[in-house]
């Protein structure tokens, strides 16, 4: 397990090196200067922007450039960001704890709700329950996330008035979260994007769920624990669930990419003030320094997680944790 | 219990839920009558608020509220001579010969800090204001200042180079004074990521009181301002990256302002809710189908097109401009009489243009060779097809809507059009290295019509923002003398024979200039907007009590 678990460090570390040279190379190469972009379609002073230029390291080869951002994060600098004049560890550090918060939150969702409904439909299955919640699954995993967002924005936020319109809290009565009542403030906030972003996920999770459950109702197990009169619920829960459980793991590794990819989106809707609106605006506005410090912490966020999700498995399945020198390859398979 | 609650909390069971676990929270009731809160729905978080080293349309909101120009053009937007200027932190001035103006700072005038504001202050910022390593986006209009000396502490005196109509105008309208006691000792080139700009002191009617990075920035009334008391107590930016967002929030009533509904759509939205009120101003900004007169990425030949002045004008005549701005922006957009907003007192629909007749516009396409030879319902020459590409930004709905609507009108006369919608980014680099045939453009004026219009469209432009590389040594020579006139008629005049130049030599199409429109809360009262800032007169603004709702009781 330890060496594993090293291997797999070691892997992180290249692909989060990888990730972030890619991205560096490519918002350097990408068309549109900095000085010019975020000033509209007006050029500035070319003496303005030959100062910024220099100011920022910007007028170096992309190569000294891509040399002096690995010896600053060597030690721990992300550097200067060119369009919100401050370091980009502050920006980060005042956006990521947003995604953080909504990605978990629609993470609650997606696996709570997605988990409960698959079961509910497995244990009900072909009968109008099933059907039901089957068809609205599939159709709310059809929605495309930004049209699902505008949608609940439109219905309970502009129409039936019940949410607020954006934004994470309540900028008079709650400029910081330093109560309980701005805590609630916050948790309400979040209920329209964390919806929009969990519920998508949560159709998914319940059809996967769904036929986990029915594919270990087919195993010998099942059968031999309910031939042994185990009671219903026990064979449930204890023999089909926990089986069931593995493919549902695995899908938890590959969701948290596209809770980031997606919070992109929901942000923006929602006017949330996490990491993708911030990503967004500095692709946009040619941040260079900004756009590589977000891919190198979405990188890293979802790499974490396929390692937890992985870890996850192991413990689950006793099949992959008693092999431990196979443990990589049983998991990767 | 809560005291001040706005109403839609009370629709919410989960927050009296948690209220109810989490024990009740007790805010003080404010009774004065400037209480009041105006949350406006801010498009774009500034990246600093320090006024020399940024020029973002949300820091300029804030930044009129922190920080005082010597004085401010008044709502005629007469940018000549002195006389409709309003005094802000100088209390008088006067001229001391025909390059020397002499300001007087109003002695009651403090920084917010206690300190109060000099004339050192002022030499001080037009020195800022000027260093290459600060960077300021309006260094370019200060180059006819030589010197900004104090006299004594309260005197402070400008030095031009050359004597010229806007001289008072340049003095004061793009420098906001700044602390020179807390700025000397922060490093010129580290002046855009100073802590100041991200907690500025300032001596404007409102108190700079907090920034929540990707939410808001507050501010609170100084009520002991010396040009009295600002109408409302309390102010906040609250940010939004979508305009969509930002009008559902303001018909929701979760926001008091949106300063600009672009669309005709939009208006209509708002009209919709009963307690906003709109308010039409004047709009800053016009756009253009801009003709590249050179070929497309080699800027040493002519374009095979727009090279020839007469197929340009024939280009011209077969738009029907005053159609396409009523179906796509309605009552609310102009077709401009040249290349300006409305915001500018040289507008003058009176100044003549290329009419839209297609007729015309055929037979000198006829004249000049290009004909469907081969009757596939496109012109050609020497087998050349008459074709051409339209660049817009992929971000703006209404100029890829535009785009269609000129593709089918040119359709209509065979001519073939294709359009590109790119990434604003990378629709800046076409066009600025020249790789481009059109492109569907848009610029924004500050009250002055010489800055912008010298920067766009005369050959001192090209290699700048004049994309189009039009070079018309009449419409320079017209352009110049405009800018130098004695008068303002006689400068309107010019400015008048300018225009009908570069009309007549069609380097673009001057497509609509958009009005604005302003959805504000319907309680806020005594409600002022000067077209060129919307912000700037808002210390005027007021909530009569009998109109506060509980947001405006609030106490922070």
């Amino acid at each position: 397990m330890t060496a594993w678990l090293l291997r797999r460090l070691a892997a992180s570390v290249a692909i989060v090196f990888a990730v972030v040279t890619f991205v560096f190379i490519l918002i350097h190469l990408a068309p549109g200067d900095p000085c010019i972009v975020g000033t509209g379609e007006g050029i500035p002073d070319p003496e303005v922007c030959r100062s910024l230029v220099r100011q920022f390291g910007l007028d170096q080869p992309i190569l000294v450039q891509y040399w002096r951002y690995l010896a600053e994060l060597a030690h721990g600098n992300l550097g200067y960001s060119f369009a919100l004049h401050r370091p980009v560890r502050d920006a980060l550090a005042d956006t990521l704890p947003f995604t953080l918060q909504l990605a978990g939150a629609a993470l609650l969702i997606d696996f709570g709700l997605g988990l409960a409904l698959g079961i509910y439909q497995a244990l009900r299955l072909n009968r109008l329950p099933d059907v039901v919640l089957g068809n609205i699954t599939l159709f709310v995993y059809s929605l495309p996330t930004f049209w699902l967002g505008l949608i609940l924005l439109l219905l309970f936020g502009e129409t039936l008035r019940l949410f607020p319109v954006g934004g994470a809290g309540d900028p008079i009565l709650c400029p910081l979260v330093d109560s309980f009542y701005c805590l609630a403030d916050r948790l309400w906030h979040m209920v329209l994007p964390a919806a929009t972003l969990g519920l998508v996920g949560a159709a998914g999770t319940a059809r996967f769920q769904r036929a986990a459950m029915l594919e270990v109702a087919q195993q010998d197990f099942v059968r031999t624990a309910r031939a042994k009169g185990l009671p219903e619920r026990r064979v449930v829960l204890r023999h089909q669930l926990r089986n069931a459980l593995l493919s549902v793991i695995t899908r938890f590794g590959l969701t948290l990419p596209f809770l980031l990819t997606g919070a992109v989106l929901v942000e923006t809707i929602f006017a949330w003030p996490g990491m993708g609106r911030l990503t967004v605006d500095a692709i946009l506005r040619r941040d260079y320094a900004v756009v590589t410090a977000a891919a190198l912490i979405a990188s890293a966020l979802v790499v974490a997680g396929s390692l937890i999700a992985d870890m996850l498995l192991g413990f689950a399945d006793p099949r992959i944790r008693v092999r431990d020198d196979a443990f990589v390859d049983v998991v990767t398979a | 219990m809560l005291s001040a609650m706005p109403r839609r909390y009370e629709l919410l069971p989960i927050v009296l839920a948690v209220v109810a676990l989490g024990g009740c929270e007790r805010r003080k009731l404010c009774n004065a009558p400037d209480c009041g809160t105006l949350v406006d729905a801010a498009i774009g978080e500034p990246g600093t608020l320090l006024p020399a080293s940024t020029e973002e349309i949300t820091a300029r909101d804030v930044e009129e509220q922190l920080f005082l120009k010597l004085a401010d053009v008044g709502m005629s937007m007469n940018t000549i001579g002195d006389e409709d200027f309003q005094p802000l932190l100088a209390q008088k001035w006067e001229w001391d010969g025909p390059l020397t103006l002499v300001f007087h700072i109003d002695p009651r005038a403090r920084w917010h800090d206690g300190q109060p504001v000099t004339a050192v202050d002022v030499a001080f910022t037009f020195d800022a204001y000027n260093d290459s390593t600060v960077a300021s986006p309006y260094r370019a209009q200060l180059k006819r200042i030589a010197s900004v000396t104090a006299r004594d502490s309260l005197a402070v005196v400008f030095r031009f180079r050359e004597r010229y109509p806007e001289m008072f105008y340049d003095a004061v309208y793009h420098m906001r004074v700044l602390p020179a006691h807390l700025l000397r000792s922060v490093p010129r080139d580290q002046w855009r990521t100073a802590a100041f700009g991200r907690q500025p002191v300032g001596d404007g009617p409102y108190r700079f009181v907090s920034w929540q990075a990707g939410q808001a920035i507050e501010l609170r009334a100084d009520t002991t301002f010396f040009l009295g008391r600002p109408g409302i107590r309390r102010l906040i930016w609250q940010f939004t990256p979508d305009l969509g967002v930002a009008v559902t929030q303001l018909v929701a009533d979760q926001v008091d302002v949106r300063e600009q509904l672009v669309t005709p759509a939009m208006i209509d939205r708002v009209r919709t809710a009963p307690q906003v009120k709109l308010y039409p101003y004047a709009g800053n900004t016009y756009s253009y189908l801009a003709f590249n007169l050179r070929a497309n990425g080699d800027t040493s030949k002519p374009h095979p097109i727009f090279g020839d002045r007469e197929v340009r004008r024939a280009l011209t005549m077969a738009v029907d401009r005053a159609s396409l701005v009523k179906s796509t922006l309605g009552d609310i957009g102009k077709v401009p009489p040249g290349p300006m907003s409305s915001l500018l007192w040289i507008w003058d629909p009176e100044i003549r243009q290329l009419p839209h007749d297609t007729a015309q516009a055929a037979r000198i396409l006829n004249a000049r060779g290009w004909r469907d030879h081969d009757g596939d319902g496109v012109r050609d020459r020497d087998g050349q097809p008459l074709a051409f590409r339209i660049l817009v930004p992929s971000t703006s709905v209404l100029r890829r809507q535009y785009a269609q609507l000129l593709q089918e009108q040119y359709r209509v006369i065979g001519i073939h059009v294709e359009i590109d919608a790119l990434e604003p980014g990378a629709l800046q680099q076409r066009i600025s290295s020249g790789r481009f045939d059109a492109a569907i453009l848009s610029r924004a004026n500050d009250p002055s019509p010489s800055s912008g219009i010298t920067q766009t469209w005369t050959s001192a432009g090209i290699g700048g923002s004049n994309y189009t590389r039009y070079s018309s040594p009449e419409f320079d020579r017209l352009v110049d003398r405009a800018i130098g006139a004695a008068s303002r008629n006689q400068a309107k005049q010019l400015w008048r024979a300018a225009m009908e130049t570069i009309n007549a030599d069609a380097p673009a199409i001057f497509l609509y200039s958009p009005g604005n429109m302003a959805g504000i809360h319907g309680r806020v009262d005594n409600v002022q907007i000067r077209p060129d800032s919307w912000a700037a007169l808002l210390r005027t603004w007021r909530i009569p009590p009998d109109r506060q709702i509980d947001r405006d009781r609030v106490e922070p």
